[in-house]
C-alpha cells in the first residue's frame, strides 16, 4: 500500500492503492468513477482511456501509484455542470454510440485527440481512434461525431473570440 | 390501413434517451455494481484441451489471507441440481443430452475449461488463489477436428453420449432432389467452409449473485439478452422455485448472442452466493471471453448444384457438418434453420439437407448474430461460382433467379411464403446506386497498372419476424407482452421483456408509444431489467421491431381507449369526441377544454367515480406479430486487393436494405454498419484459432484481431420502400442482416479481383496470408 496524493476531474483525491493495482481499478473501486470502462486489461481495446497531464493514457496499463502527483480527467470530468461538452453533445447528435461500452474510451481519446488537432480530417480522425475498439457501430458514427465537434469547436471558437469568451468543454 | 395516431416521432431520427447517461459515464453495467460486503470470483481454468481431472488441491489457496472460499467441481455439484442447459430445455431440444457439471468434475473438456472457483475479497486476492490451486490432469486425446469427431473411434467427450454426436445425422428433402440433379444441364460440386469465429462484446459475461438467506431470495445482476430466461436458468440449477430468483440488469455492453440464459459461470457465482450468503462478483476479463464464453460459426457444406446452361439454379444437396464445440448448445439448433432458409429469395424448386452436428474439445458454439448466417454465404457463394462457370455477370444471375413477387406468394420449396420481399428491387436498385460498366472499364485500367479491383454483390432475406405462420406464434420466440400505465404524473409507462443491448429500444419503443397514445416522447418511459415487474420476453433474433414495436403501439392504443373512456366521465363527454394530443386531452372543436393527462390520472387514482368507472389505466398488451414479413436486401462492395501484401482494402461499400417501415432511420443503420462492420471482421480479420492438440491460439486481442475505425469504410445506406403486409405493424427487425450479407459480399468482391489469377475461393477467412497463398495456389509458377 502507498498513500497517493492526485488531481482528478480537478479535485484533489487521495488513495492508498496496492502497488500493483491498476489506475482503471484506483478509478473504479476505490474512487467510484465507474465511468472508466475495463474491455481487455491488455492495453488493446482503449475503453479505459483517461487523460492523464494532458495525454490519453490507457488506465489499464498504468499502475494508480505512477499517477500520483498527475492530473486526471475521466469522463465523468468532462462537463461537470452535469450537462454535455461540445464532443459528448456532437456524438448524441450523431447517434455515435450503441450498447455505451467504449464510449468513455472513445470520448476522451477523441477530446485529447481534439485539444492537439482542432483542424483533423476524417482520415486523421479515424487514425486518432483506430486504438479504440468498438464492436457496435462500425465507427462512422462515432468519426462523425469528431468531425462535428470539430467543426462546431472551431464555429464556436469564432463566436467566442468576438465575445471575450474562454469557456471550452473539451478541455485536454 | 390503421394509421399510427400521428407521426411526429416515428419514423425520425430522434436522438437516443440512452445517451445522456452513456456519454457522462453514467451508465450502470454490471461491473459497475458493489454490494456491501461483496466478495469477488474468479475462476480455475484448464491448460489442456482433453484431459481427466485427477486431484484438485486447494489446501494452498484456502489459507491465503483474503480467500474466504474455494470450491471445486465436487462442490459445486453438491449445491445444485443436475440438468439441461435452460435455454436448449425452452426451445424444446429432444436431441442427444449431455451430462455435465458445472465446474469440471471428473474431465476437462476446452482450454479454459473452469475447474473450481476462488472467491475472496477482492479480484485480485481471487486470481492470486487460482494461482495456488493445484490441478493434476491426465491427458486424453484432443478431440479438435470435426473429421475426427465424426469417426467412432474418437474419445468420447460425454460418457452418457457414447460419442461425440451432438446432432444425429438428418436428411430432408424438398422437391424432386434425384430429379432435378440428373435432369439438370449441369451439375456442379464444391465444398465451402466457414471458420470459427465469435461475438467479443466490448463488455464480456459478468453477474453479481446475491443471496437473502432470510428470505431464500437470489439477486441475480446480470448482463442477459432476457431478465426471465436468465432467472428460469438459475432457478432450475440451484433446484429453487422461479419466484425466488429476481433477475436485474441494466447497461449491457453488447452481447450479439452470446448473453443468453445464464453460463455455467454465471450459475456457479450464484451457486457459491447462496453457499456463503454473501454477495460475489464475477466479471470476466478478456482471456476468459475469448477462450470459454463460447465461439460460433465452423460449418463445413458439401454441395451439389444442379444448373442449368441458362444460369437457372434448379436444386441444391447440402451436407453440412457443424463444429458445436464441448457443450453443445445453439450449435445443434442451428441446422434446421438454416434448412429452412437455403432457398433465399429465390426460385429454387428442390433442395436436400442433410446436417450433422459433433462435439469437440473447442468453446462452446453460441448464437453470434445471424445464427443462420452460412446458408447465406453458401446460396451467395454458389450463385457466384455458377456465374463464372457460365460467363454470366453476378447481378444478371441473382435477377434471373430470384422469385417474382406474385398474389398468392411463391413458396420457399422449404415452405414459407415469399410475401412482400423486395429482393428484385434491391438489386436494380443496387446497380442505379453503383456504376457497374464505369466500374468494369475503371477495373481493366487498373488491372493494366497491376491494380486488382473487385466488385461483389450478395442478396439476403431475414424472417425478421417472417410471414405468419399458419400454425400462428408460439414458443419463446413467439407471442410478445408489454404491460403499459399511465402514471399520476403523466408519464406512460411501458414494461417490456426486452432488453436492449444496444439496440436503443428505450428511444424506439417510447417513438412508437408517444405518436399513438399523444404525449411528448420525453413523457414515455419504458421500464427494463427487473424479472419482478416486467413480462417475459427476449431480445435477440432481430424480433424486436415487429413484435415490440408492435405491441407498442397494440398497447398505447388499447391504453389510449381506456384514459378516453375514463375522461369521458371526468370531462362530460363522449369517449368519441375526445383526443389526446401533446399530454393533453380535450373534446374535438374545443382546445379550452384541454386537461392533462396527468390530471385524468390523479382523478382516476382519487377513485371519485366509483365502482361502475374503471379508473385501472393500465393495460396488458399481447401481439402475435400480425402478418409479418421479411427484412432483406443486397449489398455491394468495391475492393482493392493489394497482391503483393495480400491486404484487402475496401473502396466502397452499398447496402440497398429493406426493413419494412424505420421507427428510427439514425438507429436502423446504425445497426446496419454494425452488423456489415463485424461481416466484414470475420472475412478479413477474425478467426478463433486452436492448434492440432487444441491449445487455444486466439486469447488477447493481438491474435484475435478486431475491425478498427481505419478498417471500416463508410456504408452508404439506401432504405427501400417497402410491400406492407400488416394493417398496422409494418416496422422488420434489421439486427442482423448485416452481418448475414457482408461475409459473402466482401468474399464475391475479393474473388472477382482476383479472377486474372484464376482464383476460387471456397472459404470465408481471408487475411493477407490467405489471399497470398490463394494467388500462389492458382498459379504454382508464379
Amino acid at each position: 500500500m502507498a498513500d497517493i496524493t492526485l488531481r482528478i476531474n480537478g479535485a484533489t483525491r487521495t488513495g492508498s492503492p496496492e502497488a500493483r493495482k491498476t489506475l482503471a481499478d484506483f478509478l473504479r473501486d476505490d474512487l467510484e468513477l465507474t465511468g472508466t470502462h475495463v474491455g481487455c486489461e491488455h492495453g488493446v481495446c482503449g475503453a479505459c482511456t483517461v487523460i492523464v497531464d494532458g495525454r490519453a493514457v490507457r488506465s489499464c496499463l498504468m499502475l494508480a501509484v505512477q499517477a500520483a502527483g498527475s492530473e486526471v480527467t475521466t469522463i465523468e470530468g468532462l462537463a461537470p455542470d452535469g450537462g454535455l461538452g461540445t464532443l459528448q453533445q456532437a456524438m448524441w447528435d450523431s447517434h455515435s454510440f450503441q450498447c455505451g461500452f467504449c464510449t468513455p474510451g472513445f470520448v476522451m481519446q477523441a477530446t485529447a485527440f481534439l485539444g492537439s488537432h482542432p483542424d483533423a480530417d476524417e482520415q486523421q480522425i479515424r487514425e486518432a481512434l483506430s486504438g479504440n475498439i468498438c464492436r457496435c457501430t462500425g465507427y462512422q458514427s462515432i468519426v462523425d461525431g469528431v468531425l462535428l465537434a470539430a467543426q462546431r469547436n472551431r464555429q464556436g471558437a469564432t463566436v467566442k473570440a468576438e465575445r471575450g469568451s474562454d469557456h471550452d468543454s473539451n478541455r485536454g | 390501413m390503421t394509421a399510427i395516431a400521428a407521426e411526429r416521432y416515428t419514423g425520425a431520427s430522434i436522438k437516443r434517451s440512452e445517451d445522456p447517461r452513456i456519454l457522462t459515464g453514467a451508465g450502470r453495467y454490471v461491473d459497475d455494481i458493489k454490494l456491501p460486503g461483496m466478495l469477488h470470483a474468479a475462476f480455475v481454468r484448464s491448460p489442456m484441451a482433453h484431459a481427466q481431472v485427477l486431484s484438485v488441491d486447494i489446501s494452498a489457496a484456502q489459507a491465503l489471507p483474503g480467500v474466504v472460499a474455494v470450491l471445486t467441481g465436487a462442490d459445486l455439484e453438491a449445491m445444485t441440481v443436475p440438468g439441461p442447459d435452460a435455454l436448449m430445455a425452452l426451445m424444446g431440444w429432444a436431441g442427444p443430452t449431455p451430462e455435465f457439471t458445472l465446474l469440471a468434475t471428473d474431465k476437462v473438456r476446452l482450454v479454459g475449461d473452469p475447474v473450481a472457483v476462488v472467491i475472496a475479497e477482492s479480484r485480485y486476492l481471487a486470481e492470486d488463489g487460482c494461482e495456488l490451486v493445484e490441478v493434476e490432469y491426465d491427458d486424453l486425446p484432443a478431440v479438435v477436428s470435426a473429421a475426427f469427431a465424426l469417426d467412432p473411434g474418437s474419445p468420447p467427450l460425454f460418457a452418457n453420449l457414447g460419442d461425440n454426436i451432438a446432432l444425429p445425422c438428418s436428411r430432408h428433402e424438398f422437391g424432386d432432389v434425384a430429379g432435378t440433379l440428373a435432369a439438370a444441364d449441369r451439375v456442379i460440386d464444391l465444398h465451402i467452409d466457414v471458420h470459427r469465429h465469435q461475438n467479443v462484446p466490448m463488455e464480456g459475461r459478468g453477474c453479481v449473485a446475491s443471496y437473502d438467506a432470510g428470505l431464500g431470495v437470489l439477486t441475480m445482476y446480470a448482463a442477459t439478452q432476457s431478465v426471465h430466461v436468465t432467472r428460469i436458468a438459475v432457478a432450475m440449477r440451484l433446484g429453487t422455485e422461479p419466484d425466488k430468483v429476481r433477475v436485474l440488469a441494466g447497461d449491457i455492453g453488447g452481447s450479439f448472442g452470446l448473453k443468453i440464459g445464464a453460463s455455467r459461470e454465471e450459475l456457479a457465482v450464484a451457486a457459491s452466493s447462496r453457499h456463503l450468503g454473501r454477495p460475489v462478483k464475477w466479471v470476466e476479463d478478456r482471456g476468459e471471453n475469448l477462450t470459454a464464453s463460447g465461439q460460433a460459426r465452423e460449418e463445413s457444406f458439401d454441395i451439389r448444384a444442379a444448373v442449368s446452361n441458362d444460369g437457372d439454379l434448379l436444386g441444391l444437396d447440402v451436407k453440412m457438418v457443424v463444429d458445436t464445440g464441448a457443450y453443445p448448445g445453439m450449435g445443434a439448433m442451428v441446422p434446421a434453420i438454416m434448412e429452412g432458409m437455403l432457398p433465399g429469395p429465390y426460385k429454387l424448386a428442390a433442395l436436400g439437407f442433410e446436417s450433422t452436428g459433433v462435439i469437440t474439445n473447442k468453446a462452446t458454439y453460441v448464437a453470434y448474430r445471424g445464427p443462420w448466417a452460412s446458408e447465406t454465404f453458401v446460396r451467395e457463394r454458389v450463385l457466384n461460382l455458377i456465374a463464372k462457370d457460365l460467363g454470366l455477370d453476378p447481378v444478371d444471375i441473382r435477377l434471373r433467379n430470384v422469385a417474382p413477387r406474385t398474389d398468392p406468394p411463391t413458396m420457399m420449396i422449404t415452405g414459407r411464403p415469399l410475401a412482400g420481399t423486395t429482393s428484385r428491387e434491391s438489386l436494380e436498385r443496387v446497380t442505379q446506386l453503383v456504376d457497374f460498366p464505369a466500374f468494369r472499364r475503371r477495373q481493366a485500367e487498373a488491372r493494366a497498372q497491376g491494380r486488382y479491383l473487385g466488385i461483389g454483390v450478395a442478396t439476403f432475406i431475414e424472417a425478421a419476424p417472417g410471414p405468419r405462420a399458419p400454425e400462428g406464434a408460439s414458443g419463446p420466440m413467439g407471442m410478445e407482452s408489454m404491460r403499459l400505465r399511465l402514471e399520476e404524473d403523466g408519464i406512460v409507462a411501458l414494461f417490456t421483456g426486452q432488453m436492449p443491448h444496444g439496440q436503443s429500444h428505450q428511444t424506439t419503443l417510447a417513438q412508437i408509444a408517444a405518436d399513438e397514445f399523444g404525449v411528448p416522447f420525453e413523457q414515455v418511459r419504458v421500464v427494463i431489467g427487473d424479472s419482478d415487474i416486467v413480462p417475459f420476453g427476449l431480445t435477440g433474433g432481430s424480433r424486436s421491431a415487429t413484435m415490440t414495436g408492435g405491441v407498442t403501439l397494440h398497447g398505447a392504443r388499447q391504453l389510449k381507449a381506456k384514459v378516453l373512456d375514463f375522461a369521458a366521465h371526468l370531462m362530460e363527454a363522449s369517449a368519441q369526441d375526445l383526443l389526446i394530443t401533446d399530454g393533453n386531452v380535450w373534446v374535438r372543436g374545443d382546445p379550452a377544454s384541454a386537461i392533462a393527462v396527468s390530471e385524468v390520472a390523479q382523478r382516476a387514482a382519487a377513485g371519485q367515480f366509483g365502482a361502475g368507472v374503471d379508473a385501472e389505466l393500465e393495460v396488458e398488451a399481447t401481439f402475435d406479430g400480425g402478418e409479418g414479413g421479411w427484412s432483406g436486401g443486397t449489398h455491394c462492395a468495391i475492393v482493392d486487393v493489394d497482391t503483393e501484401t495480400g491486404i484487402v482494402t475496401i473502396e466502397r461499400y452499398v447496402a440497398a436494405e429493406d426493413c419494412g417501415k424505420l421507427i428510427n432511420p439514425a438507429v436502423v443503420e446504425g445497426q446496419i454498419r454494425g452488423g456489415v462492420a463485424q461481416g466484414i471482421g470475420a472475412v478479413l480479420l477474425e478467426r478463433s484459432a486452436y492448434g492440432e492438440d487444441g491449445s487455444f491460439q486466439s486469447a488477447t486481442f493481438m491474435d484475435y484481431l478486431m475491425p478498427t475505425a481505419c478498417d471500416i469504410p463508410r456504408i452508404e445506406i439506401e432504405h427501400l420502400q417497402t410491400v406492407p403486409l400488416d394493417s398496422d405493424v409494418n416496422f422488420r427487425g434489421v439486427g442482423e442482416g448485416g452481418m448475414i450479407v457482408a461475409p459473402p459480399t466482401i468474399v464475391n468482391a475479393i474473388e472477382d479481383a482476383l479472377s486474372p489469377f484464376g482464383v476460387r475461393i471456397y472459404e470465408q477467412h481471408l487475411p493477407p496470408a490467405r489471399i497470398l497463398e490463394l494467388i500462389a495456389e492458382a498459379n504454382p509458377g508464379r
